[in-house]
């Protein structure tokens, strides 16, 4: 049947494929959860970075920016890594169980292929969404030789993330289906709360 | 050889893929005419299905290959009719 098929058939079959093992395996709320899990986590981390940075007198973009990249791969290989092992272990596990129930050998149907392609799936938006978060609030910092001061620079990066961590809650305000503003500061006041504790324990310039 | 016409296959299937998928893509296969999957036992993770198909010329290797790759597995052939014209399960004194 897919004897001589044109590259557009083979998408939209592939993208078939994908809505078909997502029905079977169930991995879009997982990604879900994992892509606004992450992405606050990403945000969070490199509003640490940035407030330690200015706190302990760090005046280089350049040093914020590897120190940023540092940790923004860091959490995405983290991400990455952990998802994968940990959700393998989970699909492997159910796999055996309904293997077990049914006296059968899945390991080459299509409940074995939505099961790994939701391991992929998953394992992929965790690595992604901390390390895109993350270098999307360092981005002033890229800037920084064209701003009057890296003063400029931190405050941009502290408003990019304060506005995605609003985005963010605006984006499980719809998931829930409940008010976007209200979630989204409930979002905003958690990035507040790790920027004035940072600044405190710093000590203020 | 006869053609085959109608089957009546017992199959232990997980819940996921649904009984739906699993007789759109029986329908979809070639010779086949009609599916009917009804449910006569649910667990917690698997179901028992009675699966009904007919057609003009089944092809049971592609059927059962089809249901296995959907993670069922064939316990039992229930009923078979072949030939040019489809002949009913006769009551007869000793039922």
């Amino acid at each position: 049947m897919r004897g001589r098929i044109s590259p557009r058939q083979r998408l939209a079959q592939g993208l078939d494929d994908f809505r078909e093992y997502e029905r079977i395996a169930g991995f879009w709320e997982i990604a879900r959860r994992a892509l606004a899990n992450n992405a606050f986590d990403g945000i969070l981390t490199t509003i640490g970075v940035l407030m330690g940075s200015y706190v302990a007198g760090v005046r280089s973009s350049g040093i914020v920016i590897r120190t940023g990249i540092a940790t923004s791969i860091a959490m995405g290989i983290s991400g990455l890594w952990g998802a994968y092992l940990a959700e393998s272990a989970e699909r492997g596990r159910e796999l055996a169980e309904l293997e077990k129930i049914s006296l059968t050998d899945l390991g080459s149907t299509k409940i074995a292929r939505a099961s790994r392609v939701a391991v992929v799936v998953v394992a992929v938006v965790d690595g992604l969404a901390p390390f895109i978060s993350s270098l999307i609030v360092l981005m002033p910092m890229f800037f920084a030789p064209l701003l009057p001061t890296i003063i400029v620079g931190y405050a941009l990066s502290i408003v990019v993330a304060l506005a995605m961590l609003f985005v963010l809650g605006m984006f499980l305000g719809s998931i829930c289906g409940r008010s976007l503003v209200s979630y989204g500061v409930r979002t905003v006041i958690a990035g507040v709360v790790c920027i004035a504790i940072t600044f405190l324990l710093g000590g203020a310039e | 050889m006869g053609n085959l016409r109608r089957l009546v296959l017992d199959v232990l299937k997980p819940l996921d893929p649904s009984i739906e998928e699993l007789a759109q893509v029986l329908a979809d296969l070639d010779g086949v005419d009609g599916v009917n999957i009804s449910i006569y036992e649910i667990d917690r993770r698997v179901e028992n299905a009675k699966i009904t198909i007919e057609g003009q010329h089944l092809i049971y290797e592609d059927i059962v290959a089809v249901i296995e790759e959907n993670g069922g597995s064939v316990h039992s052939i229930d009923e078979v009719a072949a030939g040019r014209v489809l002949i009913e399960d006769v009551d007869t004194a000793q039922d």
